[in-house]
């Protein structure tokens, strides 16, 4: 059944299209432009790449912070933690298990909860043409913790970052023949404007981003 | 979704009255208006990607057939499902399968203009499910039982407090009994009722702004997050997306999405640029089980015959409407259907049939304002132009329309009586406007003037300017 609608709807596209046969030489074309993909105008940079990146984060109201070392992260942390009694309570993604979170603290090393106060994930890259942080999805770096918390903690590593979305898309291709599941690219705290044309923070997503810049 | 745009006259009239709505259009001329020139005029290289965003559609259309093929191919090879529909009732019957095979009971949608165009919800509330609208917007006109007005902004013809008091009515049953008027604790409400819905939805529904070819990816863009939570958290994601909505590369689609939040919202970027291949992979702690795309046609093939597949490089920005004299004068509801503006002014005797939309392409004045800041550079009026002419070839038109076009054309082409009649018109209307150089009324036009002043004329015709400036070189 699948198979003739699919095929019909293709045949009348083909129709539309004026029913030519594509050359050998045409498809190889089609083909090359999909493994080696031409590159669009592009907005200039700064020369001073890391200064663009922040700026353009902190425009987009993410809050940076530089950190010396991911040794630094749970401190960093600790500060942004709500000053009640209670011991905290957070989600870590298992990839920053390993840092020596405090014991008397609940971590959740899973996916995101219902409630979420803070969570706290590595991004694999960040944009300087728009200071955007990119996260991949992985059994170490669950997608619903960039989005269920009130506060959103990313760790970026200042070597991951490059200039355009392009060039993920280049190192995310070396690196696999599988694209990832999800990979979201995140340029500020969720927001909407659909009550009366008034910017509201947040909507469905994190109130604040932080993100804790990693020399290395 | 009904199209109800026969009568596209009454309800313009009605809007022009509306001095709500009035306040609400102006307000969007103003912001987005000013917001995308300020974003194109902050880069240099705008000219050069639209010529590159148009570009890549047109190779893409010229290669649908190829690129869509691909595109399964890739989704299929990491696991997920391609559907293909011929139109509106097959994507709602393949939908409608899906949710019935997976036990669904509660639905939670991202926005998704392609279900408002095949009248998805309807389609599942027949069948006893439980349909949420996620984005902020589109679930306050779903409690409103009414239509978007607007592409990107659905709420624009909504006040706060026509806002507050639908919450007021709707959200007792969650136990948010005060009537509130902040805007902040308004959303604030959207936010704890969706968290619930987006933890017991048993199906996620989104929409794609692109489908890649490259990689089997569909990118969705929100400042909400909501889209996010409702293909992350649902055990069975859905995506129901246009054929034209595939790119063939990551590239491609970088280049258009420069472009389109420029262009829907003067920004550089929306908060979350989402990629989502397939259902969970091995050993991932969330994600959905099951990834399924659903192509629709749905009358986009026959415009990629012929003249109006520049119409389907349309990345659905709202640009078009946001800078049209017709849209901000009556909103987008007097368009009768889900796509308003000049973008839909095309789109919907496309899709919904010419009968049902005669009025639409000639709510124009072939300003060409759509086209100047079309990102991906869709000759509207153009397009409008020639869906007159197919209309009137097609005996669509009204005789009393015909019959004045036909009186004009014989004037036209009489150009002795022409020039002696306007000269009179001229300068009759002339001293009946000469105290301020505008008319609040005309004799057989009070329906027109209602709604706007008609421009006296200097009483001296164009003729015969013309004819005094060579003499005067």
């Amino acid at each position: 059944m699948n198979g003739t609608r699919r095929d019909d709807m293709l045949a009348r596209i083909r129709e539309a299209l004026g029913d030519r046969q594509r050359t050998p030489e045409a498809v190889e074309e089609l083909e090359q432009r999909l493994t080696r993909p031409p590159t669009g105008p592009r907005p200039r940079l700064d020369a001073d790449r890391l200064g663009q990146f922040v700026a353009k984060a902190e425009a987009n109201l993410i809050k940076v912070e530089r950190i010396a070392s991911l040794q630094m992260l749970v401190p960093a942390v600790r500060v942004l933690l709500p000053s009640t009694s209670d011991a905290p309570d957070i989600s870590v993604a298992p990839e920053l298990e390993h840092l020596g979170w405090p014991s008397t603290w609940h971590v959740n090393f899973g996916a995101g909860r219902k409630i979420e106060p803070l969570s706290v994930t590595m991004a694999v890259a960040g944009i300087v043409e728009t200071g955007s942080i990119i996260l991949r999805s992985s059994p170490a770096s669950p997608t619903t913790l960039n989005f269920l918390p009130d506060v959103h903690v990313v760790v970026l590593r200042t070597s991951d970052i490059v200039d355009y979305p392009e060039d993920v898309w280049a190192r995310a291709r070396s690196e696999s023949e599988d694209w990832p599941r999800t990979v979201n690219i995140i340029s500020s705290p969720s927001r909407t404007a659909d009550v009366g044309g008034i910017i509201v923070r947040p909507a469905h997503g994190p109130k604040s981003v932080h993100l804790m810049l990693c020399d290395g | 979704m009904q199209t109800t745009n026969e009568d596209f006259s009454a309800r313009a009239s009605k809007a022009l009255g509306d001095a709500s709505l009035q306040q609400s259009v102006s307000n969007l001329k103003r912001g987005f208006v000013a917001a995308r020139a300020r974003a194109v005029a902050a880069l240099p290289e705008y000219e050069a990607m639209r010529d590159a965003g148009a570009a890549i559609k047109d190779h893409t259309l010229d290669n649908l057939d190829f690129y869509l093929e691909r595109y399964e191919r890739e989704v299929v090879r990491l696991g997920g499902h391609v559907h293909w529909a011929a139109d509106a009732d097959e994507a709602c019957r393949i939908v409608r399968e899906i949710c019935a095979r997976a036990g669904a009971k509660t639905i939670v949608k991202g926005k998704s203009m392609v279900s408002e165009e095949i009248a998805l919800n309807e389609a599942l509330e027949a069948d006893g499910l439980e349909v949420v609208e996620s984005d902020a917007g589109e679930y306050i006109v779903q409690l409103a039982k009414e239509a978007p007005s607007h592409i990107v902004m659905p709420t624009v013809h909504k006040t706060t407090e026509d806002i507050a008091d639908l919450f007021h009515e709707h959200h007792r049953a969650y136990g948010f009994t005060d009537r509130v008027t902040d805007a902040a604790e308004l959303i604030g409400q959207v936010r704890t009722i969706l968290r619930d819905k987006y933890f017991a939805a048993d199906v996620g529904i989104t929409g794609a702004n692109f489908l890649v070819a490259e990689t089997g990816s569909n990118i969705i863009v929100t400042n909400e997050g909501n889209g996010d939570l409702t293909s992350t958290l649902a055990r069975v994601h859905i995506v129901t997306a246009g054929i034209e909505k595939v790119v063939p590369t990551l590239n491609d689609a970088a280049v258009l999405l420069r472009l389109l939040a420029r262009s829907a919202l003067g920004m550089e970027i929306t908060s979350y640029t989402t990629l989502s291949t397939g259902p969970r992979r091995s050993g991932d702690l969330d994600g959905p089980e099951e990834y399924h795309v659903v192509l629709v046609d749905n009358g986009r093939s026959k415009m990629l015959a012929g003249a109006f597949r520049p119409m389907l490089r349309c990345i659905r920005c709202g640009a078009c409407m946001n800078h049209c004299p017709v849209y901000l004068s009556v909103g987008g509801h007097a368009y009768g259907w889900v796509y308003p503006g000049p973008m839909g002014a095309v789109l919907t005797p496309m899709i919904a049939r010419h009968e049902k939309a005669s009025e639409l392409p000639h709510a124009c004045t072939l300003n060409g304002r759509c086209q100047q800041v079309c990102p991906v550079k869709i000759p509207l009026p153009d397009l409008l132009r020639r869906l007159r002419h197919e209309q009137w070839e097609a005996g669509f038109i009204k005789s009393k329309v015909r019959w004045g076009v036909g009186l004009w054309a014989w004037f036209a082409t009489h150009p002795a009586v022409y020039r002696t009649a306007t000269r009179l018109a001229a300068a009759v209307l002339g001293r009946l406007g000469k105290s301020n150089g505008r008319m609040r009324r005309l004799p057989l036009a009070g329906g027109w003037t209602a709604g706007r002043d008609m421009p006296a004329p200097q009483g001296t015709t164009f003729h015969a300017a013309w004819a005094k400036r060579n003499q005067q070189r």
